[in-house]
């Protein structure tokens, strides 16, 4: 088991790097001059030409590949507030330096450190909400198959998949928060109960468009369970019928909507843009959407890493889940 | 069944609801406590919100267009404009022009403090010039002080300080300038020099807390970067009385619909971001039409072409293209926004002369000039015309995606072709500032300070034409425009001044390396207990001295509805008023 996690790391830390390479490169050959983001489309040459000197953007692109990965870690005093250190972020000796936004002209640890609470917090929400609705509509449909309300829940999953989430997001809003007023209409409020009112909005909208998905899968998943002999033994061994569904058929078609939580917790975790945006949800999926549209390289490369890390990290622990869930799979 | 009947149900209404909501009525506008009562009211917080966010707030770095707007409120300058454009004094109660315009006096109000207390003194305002100008800031807008004695030294790391600006005691600045600069008064007009504490220290500096002696203050924690922003009132300002708002907050990346749903129920106090269907409800609806206003027309729209690019090289076909566009076909792509136009500096603009005459819709001419540049063209049977497709370059989810549309229909009619190319927004900049490649863009202008200059010579002087990130994106070369756009820029005669501005812009109007299409206007919407408002040539919502006079129907419209009004309000019925 040490050997498997270990060899797992080392294949994440390289999917890392070569991820961010192929970032760095990319938006360092594009068509376009961050600088002149910056100083903005009527500024004149000679402004130009002085933010871009500013930024380090008139050195070479291996240059500039260089220096960033030799600061993106290293070691340093613990509490060192040298002008040196001033945008990394610290842990004991180890520095973690992404850079300085070139838009915010802030650290961009610092950003991230902002930003990824919100996003951590809205993407567990919303895997919750998305899997409490899905297992529990798919569970119900697949019990009632055939009936009325199994035809409902697929319709229903049909419709919230076909749906976009802006569209999702914008009629929540208009229905909840215009009209009827119980929440929000967007932002993240300044105390803790305001963040946990925003939170639903948001959490809801990516619910609600995830949940569809769940359904269909946890319904074929249960189908296909239920139709098993073992299902047919416990019957007959008098278990009840919610015993059979919940501890036994449900347990075991969990372990492909495991697979597929872990990910989609590793997707929202890089952002959810669109919902982000309508809900003014100030998280990565913004922060990365502006970073692009101004061409803001040490923002994009911190948001292609958080993502990154946040996908390896969350196949690791479904690789584990698998093993916990799935006997056959510890044997192997 | 019956959870199946209800859910269906449940459905219906709520789309029935939004049906309803997206159609229907307007909400009324939440009145005013006393309309009849002029008198100023102290207190309140006015409420902003815009779609865009804010980067950085400080004077030496003016990132984005949302950032003057904050700054007007934190920051007063020597001088700043009135409500047509001019100069006017401002910390500085008089200025005098020495040395036939190359040197001014400015005379700074006594006892003005800064938000932290210190008095504000010359050695203040030559400290935040130097500050600004200094290589280390990040200043898109330094070069244009460039006509300061010593801003070459400073710029090229020949000096520390900024030799033409000195105290000359501690309530008077002298500043002097190498040759005479009728845009430096102007461009001091704008937020770029004004005097900031001595907590800014003498060097720009990304983690000083914004301080200024402008009408409102930033306290720390005051600004939550992304979301919003909250300043006080500077209870030292140097106008007595004023401000009369207790505070301004303004809300950042708030979606157009969360805006409008917002100022519906009085959750925002002035609202500009309209798409462009809710725009005109709101224009349309008499409850709401007094309560809105066009700000001054500060954007000129063209379509700009290569002079030194086949076709555009050849000024007839220049001369074509500016004749065959209608213009009031493109009016009405945005009706609410857009004004058709004929002339480079728009109307609203300090010096603009909307008598000249200008670029206008003539068919038959534009057919004419095809004859002249030696590509006729015959529209009744599609023969002639200029041989290649002509690559015109825009960018996604500009207005030029839905002007461009038109613009192919108009120029087909008289023979020319266009190969469109969309790219995204940085591409754009990078393609179009570039020499030698594109041939025919969208292009715009939007006023920095109010004076001709800022339009012309950015445009079409040869002298802003570079190989990278050239302004003049047209390329366009003309000495005679040159010597008249230098000579005005040295005349500090008004008349004389306007007169050589109207013939460079009679050079530019017939020889038309853009064709100039609209002028755009935001219009702005206020609640009606939103009293002292009224939108500036220069500075958007500025409502520093703005008040309000909100009643307790303006909080009913706020609070939470009860159960009792919810179900009518899902069947689609308006709230009360």
């Amino acid at each position: 088991m040490t050997r498997f996690v270990a060899q797992r790391l080392a294949w994440a830390i390289f999917v890392v790097w070569a991820t961010a390479s192929i970032a760095f490169v990319t938006s360092s050959v594009l068509p376009s001059d961050p600088a002149r983001m910056v100083a903005g489309p009527q500024a004149r040459p000679e402004d130009v030409a002085r933010i871009r000197v500013q930024l380090g953007l008139d050195q070479p692109v291996w240059v500039r590949y260089r220096l960033f990965f030799r600061r993106l870690v290293h070691l340093g005093p613990a509490a060192e507030k040298a002008k040196d250190h001033e945008t990394c972020g610290t842990l004991a000796w180890v520095h973690v330096d992404l850079g300085k936004s070139y838009q915010q002209r802030r650290g961009v640890v610092a950003i991230l450190a902002d930003r990824l609470p919100r996003t951590a917090s809205l993407a567990l929400a919303a895997v919750l909400v998305q899997a409490a609705i899905g297992v529990a509509s798919g569970t119900f449909a697949a019990t009632r198959r055939g009936r009325p309300a199994d035809h409902l829940a697929v319709a229903a999953s049909l419709v919230g998949v076909s749906a976009p989430t802006y569209l999702i997001g914008l009629l929540l809003q208009y229905v909840l928060a215009h009209r009827l007023r119980v929440l929000p209409l967007d932002g993240f409020g300044q105390t803790p109960l305001e963040h946990a009112q925003s939170l639903v909005l948001p959490a809801l909208t990516l619910g609600i468009f995830g949940a569809s998905y769940y359904t269909r899968l946890v319904r074929d998943e249960m189908i296909t369970e239920l139709r098993k002999d073992y299902v047919r033994t416990a019957r007959a061994k008098g278990v009840s019928r919610v015993g059979v569904v919940v501890r036994h058929a449900l347990r075991n078609a969990l372990v492909p909507i495991v697979t597929v939580i872990g990910l989609d917790l590793g997707a929202l975790l890089g952002g959810a843009i669109v919902t982000e945006q309508v809900f003014r949800w100030p998280g990565l999926g913004s922060l990365s959407v502006t970073a692009v549209l101004d061409r803001d390289g040490p923002v994009i490369m911190g948001c292609v890493i958080v993502t990154a890390v946040a996908v390896v990290t969350l196949s690791l622990v479904v690789d584990l889940a698998y093993a916990a869930l799935d006997p056959r799979v510890r044997k192997r | 069944m019956r959870w199946t009947r209800d859910a269906a149900r449940a459905v219906a209404i709520a789309c029935a609801a939004v049906g309803l909501g997206c159609a229907g009525e307007l909400e009324p506008p939440v009145p005013a406590a006393h309309p009849d009562d002029p008198t100023p009211r102290r207190g309140g917080v006015l409420h902003l919100a815009s779609f865009a966010d804010m980067r950085v707030i400080d004077p030496a770095n003016i990132a984005d267009g949302l950032v003057p707007r904050v700054n007007q409120a934190i920051f007063a300058g020597l001088v700043d404009y009135d409500g047509s454009g001019r100069v006017v004094p401002d910390l500085a109660e008089r200025w005098e022009v020495l040395d036939g315009g190359r040197r001014y006096r400015f005379f700074l109000r006594a006892g003005v403090r800064f938000h932290d207390g210190e008095e504000l003194t010359a050695d203040d305002v030559v400290r935040s010039m130097e500050r600004a100008l200094h290589p280390s800031a990040p200043n898109p807008y330094a070069s244009f002080y460039e006509s300061i004695v010593g801003f070459a030294e400073i710029q090229d790391k020949k000096s520390e300080a900024l030799a033409g600006v000195t105290a000359e005691g501690k309530y008077v600045v002298d500043v002097r300038l190498k040759d005479v600069d009728a845009t430096f008064l102007p461009a001091l007009g704008l937020q770029v020099l004004r005097p900031v504490c001595k907590s800014a220290g003498r060097r720009y500096s990304d983690t000083w807390q914004p301080c200024g002696a402008g009408p409102f203050k930033l306290l720390p924690g005051g600004w939550d970067k992304g979301r919003q922003i909250t300043l006080v009132r500077h209870d030292g300002y140097f106008r007595p009385g004023l401000p009369y708002l207790d505070a301004i907050s303004w809300s950042f990346l708030v979606n157009t619909a969360t805006q409008r749903f917002k100022f519906e129920t009085g959750a925002l106090d002035l609202l500009q971001d309209f798409r462009q269907a809710e725009l005109l409800r709101f224009q349309r609806d008499p409850r709401w039409k007094p309560l809105g206003e066009y700000e001054a027309e500060r954007q000129v729209g063209a379509e700009s072409m290569n002079t030194e690019l086949a076709p555009f090289d050849n000024v007839e076909i220049r001369r074509a293209v500016a004749a065959a566009i209608d213009r009031d076909h493109i009016r009405l792509i945005r009706p609410g926004n857009l004004r058709a136009a004929g002339l480079p500096i728009p109307p609203a603009v300090l010096g603009a002369n909307p008598s000249l005459p200008g670029q206008r819709y003539d068919l038959g001419a534009a057919l004419e000039h095809m004859k002249k540049a030696g590509y006729p063209y015959d529209p009744a049977t599609g023969r002639g015309g200029y041989p290649h497709p002509i690559r015109y370059v825009i960018y996604r989810q500009g207005l030029s995606e839905y002007t461009v549309q038109l613009l192919a229909q108009d120029l087909a009619k008289i023979g020319l072709r266009l190969d469109v190319q969309v790219v995204n927004y940085p591409s754009y900049l990078a393609i179009t500032h570039r020499r030698g490649k594109a041939q025919m863009t969208s292009a715009g202008w939007q006023q920095d300070y109010p004076d001709p200059s800022d339009f012309l010579d950015p445009l079409f002087h040869s002298r802003a034409i570079n190989d990278e990130d050239s302004n003049n994106v047209a390329f366009y070369k003309n000495p005679r425009l040159d010597a008249l756009l230098d000579r005005a820029r040295r005349e500090l005669d008004p008349p004389t001044r306007q007169r050589l501005y109207d013939e460079a812009q009679g050079i530019v109007v017939d020889e038309a390396p853009w064709a100039f299409t609209h002028y755009y206007r935001w219009y702005d919407a206020h609640q009606a207990y939103v009293r002292g408002y009224k939108p500036h040539p220069v500075w958007t919502h500025n409502v520093s001295f703005s008040w309000l006079d909100r009643g307790p129907s303006a909080q009913a419209g706020l609070a939470p509805r009860g159960p009792s009004t919810v179900l009518g309000l899902l069947g689609g019925r308006r709230g009360a008023p």
